[in-house]
């Protein structure tokens, strides 16, 4: 395993794999690597391992100009405590994994980006891209470069910001990155509608997404993963401040009736990192559908071990790997996408994080990928 | 400022390529004249070129067919939506075919359900709104333009507008797109489920500048209108008070839904067109918007008001709907009343840290002295967005000129101090040659093997954004020669 702790070794780095064609995996934290295709080198021999674990730390916070810059391996816990310090959190609601995939590591900034791994959060603060300012980076070419810039508001060039968002270390290796941050609500509180079917249950999580609440969270739970709640439970997570929050729960029983009542007790942090999923056996996938067709697609699915998040906009669940091609099938009928985030290794290497892409659309995506790696150096096949 | 030479060769087949547009769009093709009069600019006005030829399609198999053609035949494609374009985006070319996208301009589907709305490129910007809004929805980017620019231009820019601040800008607001590629393949990025099961393309061609494709079809969020909307105008007897309390309203924790910052000379010229109201005397006012439940915005509002008064200003609330919509048409009409001020203007776009705006302020007024031309400031402050409005009589010699060159050094300035060319206009041929103060050679060639993957035959707008023209070789890979610094003789913008 070769590491690199700064900018300048990452390029010689680069540059003597280019010179050689020898590719590696890019490992920061190592939460998120039994996450795609397993990798392997040209001979199908063991790939090399490049830690950049090293590239860590807050480099400059500037809370009034509302950015945080930070290398990628800086630890999610500790880019959050900084910022909780002055009331204020990530645009984006990066998701740790490390739970669900039993890993021992320490989730970062970094592997949150490149895996656009978002918590219940992203229905109301987006994702990743939503928030990602700017970046360096290093190419396959071994140059060091900047996308975007360091305001919050920029249209010049091309925003390539967005393409490392969830392209899983395939396009270059993160040096730093520049993120938006937003002042934190001072309170939330969940309420919860029991005894629900998912089709009531979901519709009621619709009828909050499209209202002025600007929910923090909206999930369905069936009997299967909440005993004790009847058929099932919307949950709907609201923030503010401590007045506006008052409001805002009661205009919530103003629009779903008096079956609301508050828990205290915060089921999203489990939700949103899939955490509940961690025991159950089968492969985890995470279907991702436009929010009305989540009532039909679990039906379809007929999973026992589910639940919807993002108002039903990402149906997770557990399956057995003889399910995949049905998963995949109720995905693409309702034009979503199922990504398959926990599998054995052979199954991941049949399945790919996503279904192949349409012809045209599979070689601009590869087009895409070759005008940032050419040789394929950087985590080569785990996506496709 | 120059564009890549014309290919006379096209030039010279020209009966040849307007008989082949017409057998693909029979009615659709304009090339007369009179007509192609029409569409020789779009809002950099200073800058005119007839096209070679206009076709106005009404369906994406007509554009797949119409690109298919041009790829084959290396004829140059010039994208354009309503022609609102403030960098150039939309200039045509000689030798080009320019595309006009304002017969698709049907709304496809609204999807309450889903919070979102499919709408075919030519739709304008408020029309978007206007469908929905009988049911308590609209759509969040709101470009000033927003009457007459079209949601396909604004997927080409990355607009933005009053509201980004709490809102974002088109690529946030905005779930899929289907385009024709310069080959005449159509594909679909993301869609209803936000999704797009591989590298975030949308998130790429959004703000592409109509470097990469034509887009056909559009999936935007629309959002609840927020029950309670209250506007405060703050004023301020000092520059640097206004931007002072800017900067204390975000550090307090208020995210408003618009901020924005005129100086004196901006205030006074738009009282003087349409009379807003604006407070008389202040050296500069800030307009704010605070929108959410009731208890959210009277703690913003309550918040606001202390800290203008600790900044040293003074707050006055509009009281009724009338009178916010007021406020808000002075300051959207910002750039008409300046024609009050001078018979020109060029209209600039930069981000900076707001903690620079003290100095870049002081900066400006030092060009403006250098230059012997005025200027004024509208800015969206929350997001340090720039909007200098320099002024200028193109009947007198050199104005243009020394306008121009005002208004790169401003550019130059906001890349200096940490910022950026542009925040919402895009670069278009209007920023282009300062794009190397901006990127290193080695950044602009990497954006550059982005466009080759997209456009390996470099027809689609030749000339807009990248300084030089990228040549896209083959070569086991895909690479590129000679995107170099720009040669010093090209006259600079």
């Amino acid at each position: 395993m070769s590491k690199v702790v700064n900018e300048l070794e990452l390029v010689e780095f680069v540059r003597a794999a280019r010179a050689a064609g020898s590719p590696f995996e890019i490992v920061a934290g190592a939460t998120r690597r039994a996450v795609g295709k397993p990798m392997c080198d040209a001979n199908g021999g063991e790939l090399a391992v490049l830690d950049v674990s090293g590239l860590s730390g807050i480099v400059k916070y500037e809370p009034e100009e509302l950015i945080v810059t930070a290398a990628p391996a800086t630890p999610l816990s500790e880019i959050n405590a900084t910022l909780a310090e002055r009331g204020q959190r990530l645009g984006f609601d990066p998701a740790d994994w490390s739970a669900l995939l039993k890993s021992n590591g320490v989730a970062t900034l970094g592997g949150a980006v490149s895996c656009d791994a978002s918590g219940s959060g992203r229905l109301r603060h987006g994702g990743a891209r939503d928030s990602l300012l700017a970046f360096r980076a290093v190419n396959g070419l071994g140059e060091s470069f900047r996308g975007g810039a360091k305001v919050v508001k920029n249209v010049t060039g091309f925003d390539l910001p967005k393409l490392v968002c969830g392209a899983y270390g395939t396009l270059c290796v993160l040096s730093e990155l520049t993120f938006r941050v937003y002042p934190k609500g001072a309170c939330s509180t969940t309420l919860c509608l029991a005894d629900v079917t998912p089709q009531v249950g979901f519709a009621a999580l619709r009828k909050v997404a499209r209202s002025a609440l600007e929910p923090g969270g909206l999930a369905y739970l069936p009997a299967s993963m909440m005993p004790g709640m009847g058929q099932g439970v919307a949950l709907i997570k609201l923030e503010g401040a401590r007045v506006p929050l008052q409001e805002k729960i009661a205009l919530a029983h103003g629009l779903l009736g008096d079956g609301l009542h508050e828990i205290h007790e915060d089921l999203f942090a489990a939700i949103g990192c899939g955490e509940m999923f961690a025991e159950a056996e089968g492969d985890v996938w995470r279907v991702m559908i436009a929010a009305s067709d989540a009532p039909k697609v679990v039906e379809e699915l007929n999973a026992r071990c589910w639940l919807g998040d993002w108002a039903g906009g990402v149906i997770w669940l557990a399956a057995q790997p003889s399910q995949a091609g049905h998963v995949r099938a109720v995905a693409a009928s309702v034009n979503g996408h199922a990504m398959l985030l926990r599998a054995t290794p052979q199954s991941r290497a049949s399945l790919g994080i996503f279904a192949s892409q349409p012809p045209a659309l599979e070689a601009l995506n590869r087009a895409v990928k070759a005008a940032f790696d050419p040789l394929s150096l950087f985590n080569p096949g785990r996506m496709t | 400022m120059l564009l890549p030479p014309t290919d006379t060769k096209i030039l010279a087949r020209r009966p040849e390529i307007i008989a082949a547009l017409k057998q693909i769009v029979p009615d659709g093709v304009v090339a007369d004249e009179s007509g192609l009069a029409t569409f020789d600019a779009d809002a950099l006005s200073a800058y005119h070129q007839t096209p070679l030829v206009c076709v106005l399609p009404s369906d994406r198999q007509q554009i797949s067919e119409i690109l298919k053609y041009a790829q084959v035949e290396g004829v140059p494609i010039v994208p354009r939506g309503a022609g609102t374009s403030l960098s150039g985006g939309a200039l045509p070319r000689e030798d080009g075919i320019l595309v006009g996208m304002g017969r698709m301009k049907r709304i496809l589907e609204i999807d309450y359900e889903n919070g979102c709305v499919v709408v075919e490129p030519g739709v304008t910007n408020l029309n978007i709104t206007k469908a929905v809004e009988a049911n308590g929805f609209y759509y969040a980017p709101d470009p000033s333009s927003q009457v007459a620019c079209t949601i396909g231009g604004n997927v080409a820019e990355n607009s933005g507008g009053l509201h980004c601040l709490k809102y974002g800008l088109t690529t946030n607001n905005l779930l899929g797109v289907t385009m024709v590629l310069p080959g005449g393949e159509i594909v679909t990025l993301g869609g209803k489920s936000g999704c797009q099961g591989g590298l975030d393309l949308l998130g790429l061609v959004t703000g592409s500048e109509g470097l990469l494709g034509v887009v056909v079809e559009v999936v935007v969020k629309i959002l609840r209108k927020p029950p309670v909307t209250r506007t405060l105008l703050a004023a301020f007897n000092s520059v640097p008070a206004a931007g002072q309390c800017v900067a204390a309203i975000i550090a307090d924790g208020v995210v408003p839904a618009a901020m924005e910052f005129m100086d004196r000379r901006a205030a006074e010229a738009i009282e003087s067109y349409n009379q807003p109201g604006y407070p008389q005397g202040a050296e500069a006012i800030l307009i704010i918007d605070a929108d959410g439940v009731q208890a959210d915005v009277s703690h913003a509002v309550s918040r606001v008001t202390e800290i203008v008064a600790r900044c040293g200003g003074t707050t006055v609330e509009a009281t009724d709907e009338k009178q916010r919509a007021r406020i808000w048409s002075g300051r959207k009409a910002a750039f008409a009343a300046m024609g009050k001020l001078a018979p020109d203007m060029l209209c600039m776009d930069g981000t900076i840290p707001r903690h620079a705006l003290p100095k870049v302020l002081e900066e400006m007024a030092q060009l403006s002295e250098h230059y012997g031309l005025g200027f004024c400031n509208v800015f969206h402050a929350g997001d340090g967005n720039l909007h200098p409005l320099i002024i200028f009589d193109v009947m007198k010699p050199g104005e243009f000129d020394r306008a121009e060159a005002f208004g790169a050094d401003i550019l130059r300035l906001c890349v200096r101090v940490g910022g950026v060319l542009s925040g919402e206009h895009g670069v278009g041929i209007e920023k282009r040659d300062l794009m190397t103060d901006m990127f290193t050679a080695a950044e602009l060639e990497q954006q550059g093997r982005v466009k080759c993957a997209f456009d390996v035959r470099g027809l689609f707008n030749p000339g807009k954004v990248f300084p030089t023209l990228a040549a896209c070789v083959e070569k086991g890979h895909i690479h590129v020669h000679g995107a170099q610094l720009p040669h010093p003789h090209l006259p600079r913008f």
